[in-house]
Parts: structure tokens; C-alpha cells; sequence
């Protein structure tokens, strides 16, 4: 089918306030990349040079920000912190919720559209509103300080992707499941030999949406996780940018660290990533 | 028991998620209800005082300044993202669907910054606006306008504003992309032959396009609504658990977190006789904020699936 913009000039002929428009989207865009050049610059910098001679020529380039910040402050420690808590919540987030959505598609018992709205009711309530009653049950089973705290709420959030992988199943054609069963696979090896291999367009969206959100989650491990040992990599920020006169030089070299090669996979697969969003938007 | 299951597949693979979902979101919904009907603060005698917390919190002038202030800023950052952030993304999304030359760029530049986490893009503003070290004043000093040089970030007046720009920076993105996806759902005919009669560029946008993704725009102004009386990093950043200089970059949820957590940390330090009693009460207040707009959503998308 052809599309629409194949056939429609819609590029062209703009006029003159679109032309502004454009000149505005490249100064923004660009400022969004300068300043994030300008943050790398300065971490190879030396914290006296920085501050006291922001702008003029650097005195010298050096590594020495980062190998402090890894060797001595045990960047990797808390950077695997962060990929434990984002790993585990994602794997949990993902099973549970495509269990969920399919017994919720696939299946007609009594209180089916009862559950469905059931499990939409997370979508109205940010978790951090129940997060006094969470801390107190957490506290029981002593989990505060752990990471696991973090996981498993992180986990328990599967309001959204419920709602878009049940709308997935939905529509899959029930002949898939048929023959499925009909080669003689039973429920579970149908659904992971067969239903949830092609659920992974929605699998690969949720898991985007996801792990931007759990990557960068302050709140949680700001109340679950106090001790210095199991923070992650954003609270380890908040310690350098606190005072950023005697830290400014690590608060640069995590904040480098920390970004740019999230971003440079970003755009190495942006249009992967940027499709993926998409969907679960169109769908939200 | 296997022939029971064997019978009802579903139970199994519901149950992960029903125990998941019903212990960690459901319950504490209905328990912060209930526990903000007593005076406690986790530790000592827990007494019931029915709706006293509440009676408290809006009769108290303390509590009351602090909400109203909490409640204003983050009104304030809804409203701008409402009359300000929408129009803008609308018209971001319209010219990457226009296919505007270099559409590839903007898109991974207006998203990108949703890849960074808060502390870091306070940090960025902090590069660009600090008083001292700021590139802004650096530029206005070049620019032959030194005298305006300011410590941006220390002005009590604009911190909530900053907290909004910091937000906007890191989020537009996603809207946009909302957007884009809903613009690409258009029928193409109804453009097509708008171009035909010869409407142009503003007007297709005008006349075609967002009659067509109202429900979108109604959809995100809902969405930026409870995103704003939700937001808690950027002012707890900025300005610590009190909120900034005398609160002025103080929101809802960090009111609700100075009550129930304490002035310092979780664990210790300054944590009243009532914290979980009054925290969870201004939980709940916000919660009843949130689900009365959540539900005026929830009858407008219900009305038009009747229709």
C-alpha cells in the first residue's frame, strides 16, 4: 500500500512559520547534544580547573576523575546494584504479566471482566501513595536494605503491561492455540513454545518503557535502600552533585558515565527503541 | 488438586500476578486508608481517632500553608505543562510526521533526555544556570548583558519554574511521541484531499489533524495531570526533604514524604509522634485528588466507546 507522504508532498511548501519552527527544533536539539558534550568535556578536567577557570583554556586533559571514581569510590559496585534491581524487576515484570494477560485472553471463566478491571485499577494509583503501608510490611519481613524491596515492587506494577499484552492475546487467532494443542503440547508449553515468542513485539515495548522507568527510579531506592552498600547509581549521584564544591569532579565523571553510553544505544537503536514507544503509546 | 487446575488453566496463570499485584499495589491502597485513621508513627501506641488526622491537617495553620503552598506548585506545573508542553509537543509531532528534513535528528534529540536520570539533569540545569559557573551567564556576560548575570538556581521565585523547564527538558519526548503515533493513525484520504483543496500546512494541522487526535490530547492533558501531582525527584533534589528555601520548590508528594518519612531519613532523625498517621492522610488526600480527575477520564473514554 502506498502511503500517504509517498504520494503527498507534504514536506513541501511549508512557508515561512514552519521554516521558524525548523530553525527552533535545530537549536533545541542541538542544545540537548552540546550540553551533554559540554558535561563530557568538563569530566576530563580537573576539579581546580573547572571551578576556578570554567571557561578559559583547560589546564590538562586527564582520566584521573574517572579512575577515581571507579577504583576508589567503587563506581561498579553500584552500577551493579542498578543492573541487578533493573535485570531481576524486568524478568519479573515481564513472566508475571504475560502469565497474567494470557490467562486473562486465552480463557472464559466466570469473573474474567472483573479481573481485567481489577488489574487496571493499578493504573489510577502511583505506587508511592501506598508506599507507607508497603514500608511497614516490608519492615516485617526485613527487607528494608535490600534491593529485593526494590524488585519486587518494581515487579508488582504490571497494571499497563497487563493491559496491552491481554490486548495482544486477544486478538491472536485461536487457531494458533488449537493446533498447538491438537501436536499435543500441553497449557505452559504452548504458551512458551508458541504465544509468548510472538507476543515479543509487545515484550520488546513494555520491556523500553520499563527499564527507562526502573533504571532511573529515584523514589524507591531513596526510602528501601539507606545503607551506602546497596544504593544505585542515581543515588550515588545526589552524594556528588550535593556539594558539588568538593565533588564537582565526580559529579561529572557518573554523570558522563551514567548517560552517555545509555545514549549512544539509544541511538544506535533508536528506531527500534522509538517504534517500541510508539506501539505502547498508540495502545495506552 | 491437579484435576482441579487441569480444569482451570487460568487459576495458574493468574495466581503469580493476582498474590504480586494484590499484596503490593492493591493492599496498601486500602491499608493507607485505614492507617491514616490513627495516630502512629510506627513505633509507639498506635490510637484510633477516626477522621481527627484529616480534621488536623485542614485545620492546622501549619499543615494548611505547607498543603496549600505543596498544592500550588504542583497545580502550577500541570497548568504549564497543560497551556505550554501539549501545544508544543503537538507541534513537534506535527513536523516529524511531515517528514521535515532532518526529522531522524529531532526525534532522538527531544527524546533522548528521557534516557537520563533526574539527579543528572539537575545536575546539567546546575551547569548551565549556576551563578558562578552557569554557561547562561557566561553568554550574557559575552553578549554585552552581564548585568543580568544571575544565580539562577538561588532565586526562591523561580524555583518552581525551574523544576518545570528541568521536566519539560526530560519528558517532552514521550508526549511527542504519543503524538506522532496517534497522527500516524490518521486516514490519509482526509489529508490528502484537504492538500488537494489547497489547505496548507497550519491549517491541515488546524482543521484535519487534531480534530482527529482530540482524544489524545485529552488523554495527555489527563496523564500530565497526575504526572504533575506525582512528581517528587526534581524538588527533593533541589531543595531537600524541606522543600527548598521556605518551600518554594515544595510539592505534594514531598510534603507527603516529609510527614510520613521524617525531616532527615526513613530510619531515624526527626520523625513526629504521628508521621504514619498524617503521611498516609496526605496520601490519601492526594489519592482522592488524583481518582476524582482519573474518573471524569475514565466516563469521557467510556462515553465515547458507547457512541
Amino acid at each position: 500500500m502506498k502511503r500517504m507522504t509517498d504520494i503527498m508532498p507534504m514536506n513541501k511548501h511549508q512557508g515561512f512559520t514552519a521554516g521558524i519552527v525548523k530553525v527552533l527544533l535545530w537549536i533545541y536539539s542541538s542544545f540537548t547534544f552540546l550540553m551533554l558534550l559540554y558535561m563530557t568535556y568538563n569530566s576530563f578536567r580537573e576539579r581546580k580547573d573547572i571551578l576556578g577557570n570554567t571557561f578559559g583554556k583547560p589546564a590538562k586533559f586527564t582520566l584521573d576523575n574517572y579512575i577515581k571514581l571507579i577504583f576508589e569510590d567503587n563506581f561498579f559496585h553500584y552500577f551493579l546494584n542498578s543492573v541487578i534491581i533493573l535485570v531481576a524487576s524486568l524478568v519479573l515484570l515481564v513472566m508475571i504479566s504475560s502469565f497474567t494477560a494470557y490467562g486473562l485472553a486465552r480463557y472464559k471463566f466466570k469473573g474474567r471482566k472483573f479481573m481485567r478491571i481489577f488489574f487496571l485499577i493499578g493504573l489510577m494509583f502511583p505506587a508511592q501513595l501506598g508506599i507507607v503501608p508497603i514500608f511497614q510490611l516490608l519492615k516485617q519481613i526485613h527487607l528494608i536494605n535490600n534491593i529485593a524491596s526494590v524488585i519486587i515492587i518494581s515487579a508488582a506494577g504490571i497494571s499497563m503491561p497487563v493491559f496491552m499484552l491481554t490486548d495482544f492475546f486477544a486478538k491472536l487467532p485461536k487457531e494458533i492455540y488449537e493446533a498447538a494443542v491438537i501436536d499435543g503440547a500441553g497449557e505452559w508449553r504452548t504458551f512458551f513454545q508458541v504465544m509468548f515468542p510472538m507476543a515479543s513485539p509487545v515484550v520488546f515495548s513494555v520491556c523500553i518503557t520499563s527499564s527507562v522507568t526502573i533504571w532511573n527510579q529515584f523514589f524507591l531506592p531513596l526510602i528501601f535502600l539507606q545503607q551506602d552498600a546497596n544504593k544505585t547509581i542515581p543515588l550515588l549521584v545526589v552524594k556528588y552533585t550535593k556539594n558539588l564544591f568538593s565533588t564537582m569532579d565526580l559529579a561529572l565523571a557518573i554523570s558522563t558515565l551514567s548517560t552517555v553510553p545509555i545514549l549512544i544505544l539509544f541511538i544506535i537503536f533508536s528506531n527500534q527503541i522509538l517504534d517500541g514507544v510508539t506501539a505502547g503509546a498508540v495502545k495506552g | 488438586m491437579k484435576k482441579f487446575f487441569g480444569k482451570r488453566p487460568y487459576l495458574l496463570f493468574l495466581a503469580p500476578g493476582f498474590i504480586l499485584y494484590t499484596i503490593f499495589v492493591v493492599y496498601p491502597i486500602f491499608a493507607a486508608g485505614s492507617l491514616s485513621l490513627f495516630r502512629w508513627n510506627g513505633i509507639g501506641e498506635k490510637v484510633f481517632v477516626g477522621f481527627g488526622n484529616y480534621i488536623e491537617l485542614f485545620t492546622s495553620s501549619n499543615l494548611m500553608s505547607q498543603m496549600v503552598n505543596a498544592l500550588k506548585h504542583s497545580l502550577t506545573i500541570f497548568i504549564l505543562t497543560a497551556l505550554i508542553n501539549i501545544p508544543i509537543q503537538i507541534i513537534m509531532a506535527y513536523m516529524i510526521y511531515s517528514k521535515v528534513k532532518g526529522k531522524n535528528f529531532f526525534q532522538v534529540a527531544i527524546f533522548s533526555p528521557q534516557f537520563i536520570s533526574t539527579p543528572v539533569i539537575v545536575f546539567i540545569f546546575t551547569l548551565l544556570f549556576d551563578g558562578n559557573i552557569g554557561v547562561v551567564n557566561k553568554i550574557l556576560e559575552l553578549i554585552g548583558l552581564g548585568k543580568y548575570a544571575r544565580p539562577w538556581l538561588g532565586i526562591p521565585e523561580f524555583g518552581i519554574y525551574i523544576v518545570w523547564i528541568m521536566i519539560s527538558w526530560a519528558g517532552i519526548g514521550v508526549g511527542m511521541m504519543y503524538f506522532i503515533g496517534a497522527m500516524k493513525m490518521i486516514a490519509f484520504d482526509s489529508l490528502e484531499s484537504a492538500y488537494m483543496e489547497g489547505a496548507g500546512f497550519w491549517k491541515r494541522l488546524i482543521y484535519i489533524v487534531l480534530p482527529q487526535i482530540k482524544m489524545t490530547v485529552l488523554n495527555l492533558v489527563l496523564i500530565s495531570y497526575v504526572f504533575s501531582m506525582t512528581i517528587f525527584d526534581y524538588s527533593y533534589i533541589l531543595g531537600g526533604t524541606s522543600g527548598g528555601v521556605n518551600g518554594n520548590v515544595d510539592v505534594m508528594p514531598l510534603f507527603f514524604y516529609r510527614m510520613a518519612f521524617g525531616d532527615t531519613n526513613p530510619l531515624g532523625g526527626n520523625i513526629s509522634s504521628n508521621s504514619i498517621g498524617m503521611g498516609t492522610t496526605i496520601a490519601c488526600v492526594l489519592f482522592f485528588m488524583i481518582f476524582a480527575i482519573a474518573l471524569i477520564q475514565l466516563l469521557i473514554v467510556y462515553r465515547k466507546e458507547e457512541d
